[in-house]
């Protein structure tokens, strides 16, 4: 279990996100939304250590800035958005980045059966077992989101953070990276945490949300006990809701 | 084509390396004023290397020329090639930054600030002697990086790419700009530093190779240690923190490394630019990315490179050498050219 309590990360004094608290339970899935500059990747990145914060992140019962990096990354996955290299890796070589943690312990790096078998079982789950040799320079927007999906699945992590991965895809690839968040979860051990921008695609991710607005929580909860338009106008500003049903009547002229 | 296969082909080209590594250190050893050929080379060393007198035909004089003249010289030409590749392809990946390089931080102004003091005062160590510039411009190239490092730190304690560069950059030119008082104060002393800077390989004797050819080879064993880290950090470090790498201990660790290898090879053979910035670009058109096979690849390629700019710079005038630095770049623009962009159609 992921469990955030009284979280606050503060730049030169000032301060993106405030008392931040939260608990998640391996099985679930949680979706961050609130308008840009809430705080939603300082979040994320308070979670996975990358940035220090004041407060307590714990995972398993254990503090998060009190362990390694290779021992937060058994814990912790980070999925962001669009990565690029200018280094021509292979898919394949890629994907076995993620199991950095456990091949630092053999000798010179060396990848052995087990690696090889987990880093295949990754690649046919993402669905690159027939193009793990392509250079990743090649490859289309989605296909590279799905790579580094496969890379983070690879590092066999407990729960992966999603910072708004589907941001430059297409339809059919957003909707085909939270089918393959479904499958990972499916097992009732990990958990899943994603920041959107999309509040109908996050609704497609889970319905269990935290709303933040100026660095801290103004709502958690279940979609349909929290959310109303008047709390939508609030949080972004906007009538988010006459939006949404802008062309309502336009989509029921079509068939 | 799976992994295997992938494997299997870079070994192959690895051992087509080494072979070509061997053939050019042998060619470039038998070409000059002194013509001698493969065959009596051959046999020179076999001989040599058997602790046997020379066979039959062969000349005293040639065996002489061959064994303390040339042979040492293209060796340090090689080994201080592999270094300064190896040393390239590191800063490169390490600082996410297909320009970096050691210079890029100041290895080079630093080396040579100290060895025109040492040119300019005359002094010597005692124990070294001879060796006192290659020694002060050894410490004060790795002493300048070492100051780019802390400064950086000071200002950033996660010692973020960006800021490295531009804190070595800064520095860079701030001894640069000092050196050029300094010419410009002991005009007597211009021609031998600019000499200096310009890089050469001559007259280097196996005291260079035995200096060389220990701390060459075993940072590079201890680079390679290092090819997952330097594979993972290419992403960027947030992307190599996420996996489990701990990024700050690495970039000290592989910074450190490179900036000895730049260091010592500046201090033998002077300032010798271009081969730390092509050779691992030349090379991953050949290898792909992965640093398990780019860092030893680069290692033999930059030592082939040197080998070949050294040859050229003392055979293509009769009576004088070409600053080798410049002959390098010479040789490596148009061929770096042809590599990178034929290959990228």
């Amino acid at each position: 279990m992921l469990q955030v309590k009284q979280v606050s990360v503060a730049f030169n004094q000032h301060k993106i996100i405030q008392n931040i608290s939260f608990s998640l339970p391996y099985g679930h899935k949680l979706a961050i939304l609130g308008p840009n500059g809430s705080g939603k990747t300082t979040l994320l990145r308070a979670i996975d250590h990358l940035i220090d914060y004041q407060g307590s992140i714990k995972l398993g019962g254990k503090e998060v800035r009190e362990m390694k990096r290779a021992e937060i990354a058994g814990q912790i996955g980070l999925l962001k958005q669009m990565s690029t290299s200018y280094f021509p890796y292979t898919v394949k070589e890629l994907v076995m980045q993620g199991r950095y943690r456990r091949l630092k312990g053999q000798f010179f790096g060396t990848v052995d059966r087990t690696d090889k078998e987990f880093v295949e079982k990754c690649l046919v789950a993402t669905g690159f077992q027939d193009m793990q040799d392509r250079r990743i320079d090649s490859l289309s927007g989605g296909q590279l989101q799905r790579a580094f999906l496969a890379k983070t699945l690879a590092q066999d992590p407990k729960i992966i953070l999603l910072d708004e991965p589907t941001n430059h895809l297409d339809i059919y690839y957003q909707l085909e990276l939270l089918d393959y968040l479904n499958d990972w979860m499916a097992d009732g051990e990990h958990a899943v945490i994603g920041v959107f921008h999309d509040i109908n695609l996050a609704l497609s991710f889970s319905k269990e949300m935290l709303f933040l607005k100026a660095g801290q929580i103004v709502n958690q909860g279940q979609f349909n006990q929290i959310v109303s338009g008047q709390f939508l106008e609030h949080v972004f500003n906007t009538d988010v809701l006459g939006y949404l049903r802008r062309n309502e009547k336009l989509w029921q002229t079509i068939k | 084509m799976n992994l295997k296969r992938s494997t299997k082909r870079h070994t192959v080209r690895i051992v087509l390396l080494l072979a070509i590594s061997v053939i050019t250190i042998l060619v470039a050893a038998s070409i000059g004023s002194a013509g001698i050929g493969l065959r009596d080379e051959v046999q020179i060393l076999v001989d040599t290397l058997l602790g046997r007198p020379l066979s039959g035909q062969l000349n005293l004089i040639s065996a002489n020329i061959l064994l303390n003249v040339r042979l040492p010289r293209v060796l340090t030409a090689f080994l201080v090639g592999m270094g300064l590749a190896i040393s390239g392809t590191v800063m490169q990946s390490i600082l996410k930054n297909p320009l970096a390089s050691s210079y890029t931080l100041g290895v080079s102004s630093g080396a040579s600030l100290g060895a025109a003091a040492v040119m300019m005062t005359g002094i010597s160590i005692p124990l070294l002697k001879s060796l006192t510039m290659s020694f002060v411009g050894f410490l004060t190239g790795l002493l300048t990086v070492f100051l780019v490092i802390m400064f950086t730190y000071k200002l950033q304690q996660n010692l973020e790419n960006q800021t490295i560069i531009l804190v070595g950059m800064v520095v860079s030119l701030f001894m640069s700009a000092i050196l050029t008082v300094f010419i410009s104060l002991a005009q007597d002393h211009l021609e031998q530093i600019v000499f200096w800077q310009m890089g050469s390989f001559s007259g280097k004797g196996w005291d260079k190779v035995w200096l060389l050819l220990p701390v060459v080879v075993f940072v590079i064993f201890l680079l390679m240690g290092f090819h997952r880290e330097l594979d993972v950090m290419t992403l960027g470090e947030e992307e190599a923190m996420t996996v489990g790498v701990d990024v700050k201990q690495v970039k000290l660790a592989t910074i450190s490394l490179a900036t000895l290898l730049t260091a010592l090879s500046v201090s033998i053979a002077g300032v010798i630019g271009f081969v730390d910035l092509i050779a691992p670009h030349v090379v991953r058109k050949f290898f792909g990315a992965s640093h398990q096979w780019v860092l030893p690849a680069s290692a033999l390629f930059g030592g082939v490179l040197c080998v070949w700019a050294d040859l050229v710079a003392r055979v293509v005038l009769d009576a004088r050498e070409l600053p080798v630095g410049a002959v390098m770049a010479l040789i490596g623009a148009p061929f770096f050219c042809y590599v990178y962009f034929s290959k990228q159609k």
